[in-house]
């Protein structure tokens, strides 16, 4: 190959580059787009790292987990290290399970409260419906990255201070969640590996 | 089969009934060396600690839920952080202990009774803490088994029995069990790699708590 052509190679790499970056990075979503893009979401897959940061200790609580989300309420949430367990949510039904000694073990029925308000949110930022929060109102940065940010209504700031929702440059998909807490204690939820609208198995939201 | 047969076959069920009735005699301690004591001590981290723990908790036989409890630690001061959390990073209960005072920072329902949390500080205190004064005895059973015992100020005693793995129990005065914990090796920076809790007064319940994270 002779020197012209390696130069068009290397000239169309470096711009093949830099155009996916301006996709990714350049381009701020106005807020109708943002919801537009939401409305379009079918279903999620994605893989997830959530770093726990508590006052009391030196480094994060790291846990990795996986979810898989399908409209409008199905909703498996599942943590796969350190302790294996997962949400399994189908309409208003709503069950806990956690792995141990080699089998899968439903929670008592007392946890599915607390988290069914949880599980409500996540469904709602999933589908863009930020404003039929019940315990949140909402703001819209746009970026780039586009943020929103939630506020918790009185009450629920005795345990939340603020939720940011930081948008991926792709139309729908979220890149992290960062919840901060009184005390000093935080969260952050980064999702990897998201696709979009793929299909889903049936049985996801029904069995562990 | 012969009447005679049945007869035998019935005397031979009560016995063995009856022998499970019968009260297991205290074996023997052997008078115990301060190196001994040393023995009971060392189940404790010596100097500040954090460790996180995954826990089973069993409030009825069938029926458990798992979560996360993160406790930080220093004997000098009696001093005690315990956060306990849902799996999925929820924090259920946080309170502080220095000395004798216990502070609630946060706690949900139903973790935010009193008598719950009054339990749980006990449970904590009982596996991280050692008994505090000097025990009433100590010393060796003729299996190996180090023993040490401290009558607290309420009449109840604490126990421990060092062996293969670790048991500390408490029993009130009448001499029935209230707290039991089996901590098992290996023991990672002083931190049981794993342990049983089981409470039988006032309500009783069962954890099963594996070791995370240790630094000791």
């Amino acid at each position: 190959m002779n020197k012209g052509a390696w130069r068009k190679i290397l000239f169309l790499t470096v711009m093949m580059f830099a155009s996916l970056v301006a996709v990714e990075r350049g381009h701020a979503q106005d807020w109708a787009s943002v919801r537009g893009a939401f409305r379009n979401v079918r279903s999620v897959k994605a893989g997830f790292l959530q770093e726990r940061q508590l006052q009391i200790l030196e480094n994060p609580l790291v846990s990795e987990g996986r979810f898989f989300y399908l409209a409008p309420d199905s909703l498996r949430w599942e943590y796969l290290s350190p302790v294996r367990s997962v949400m399994l949510q189908k309409g208003d039904s709503i069950r806990l399970y956690h792995f141990s000694e080699g089998a899968w073990k439903q929670d008592m029925a007392e946890g599915v409260e607390a988290r069914r308000t949880v599980l409500a949110e996540l469904s709602h930022w999933f589908q863009g419906r930020f404003e039929d929060s019940k315990i949140f109102s909402h703001s819209y940065s746009q970026g780039p990255p586009g943020r929103i940010h939630l506020t918790p209504e009185q009450g629920i700031n005795r345990f939340i201070l603020g939720i940011e929702i930081v948008l991926s440059g792709r139309p729908g998909v979220i890149d992290r969640v960062e919840i901060t807490e009184p005390g000093g204690n935080a969260m952050r939820i980064t999702f990897r590996n998201v696709e979009v609208n793929s299909s889903l198995p049936s049985g996801l939201f029904d069995e562990p | 089969m012969s009447l005679r047969s049945i007869r035998k076959a019935c005397l031979i069920v009560v016995l063995m009934l009856c022998a499970g009735c019968l009260p297991v005699q205290e074996k023997d301690l052997l008078p115990g060396a301060p190196e001994d004591l040393k023995g009971c001590l060392a189940l404790f981290p010596a100097g500040p600690w954090e460790c996180i723990h995954k826990i089973e908790a069993v409030i009825h036989e069938g029926v458990s839920s798992t979560l996360l409890g993160v406790t930080k630690g220093d004997p000098a001061g009696r001093k005690l952080h315990t956060v306990l959390l849902t799996s999925e990073g929820f924090i259920l209960f946080e309170a502080e202990q220095l000395g004798d005072k216990v502070s609630i920072l946060k706690a949900v329902a139903p973790f935010d009774s009193a008598a719950f949390a009054g339990g749980l500080m006990e449970a904590v205190n009982l596996l991280f803490l050692p008994p505090q004064g000097r025990p009433s005895k100590w010393g060796k059973r003729a299996d190996g088994a180090i023993v040490c015992e401290w009558k607290n100020p309420d009449g109840s005693r604490t126990e421990i029995l060092v062996s293969t793995a670790a048991k500390i129990s408490v029993r009130d005065g009448q001499g029935d069990p209230v707290k039991e914990a089996l901590l098992r090796p290996p023991f990672v920076q002083g931190l049981a790699s794993s342990i049983e809790f089981r409470a039988y007064k006032p309500a009783p319940y069962r954890l099963k708590m594996t070791l995370l994270h240790g630094n000791g």
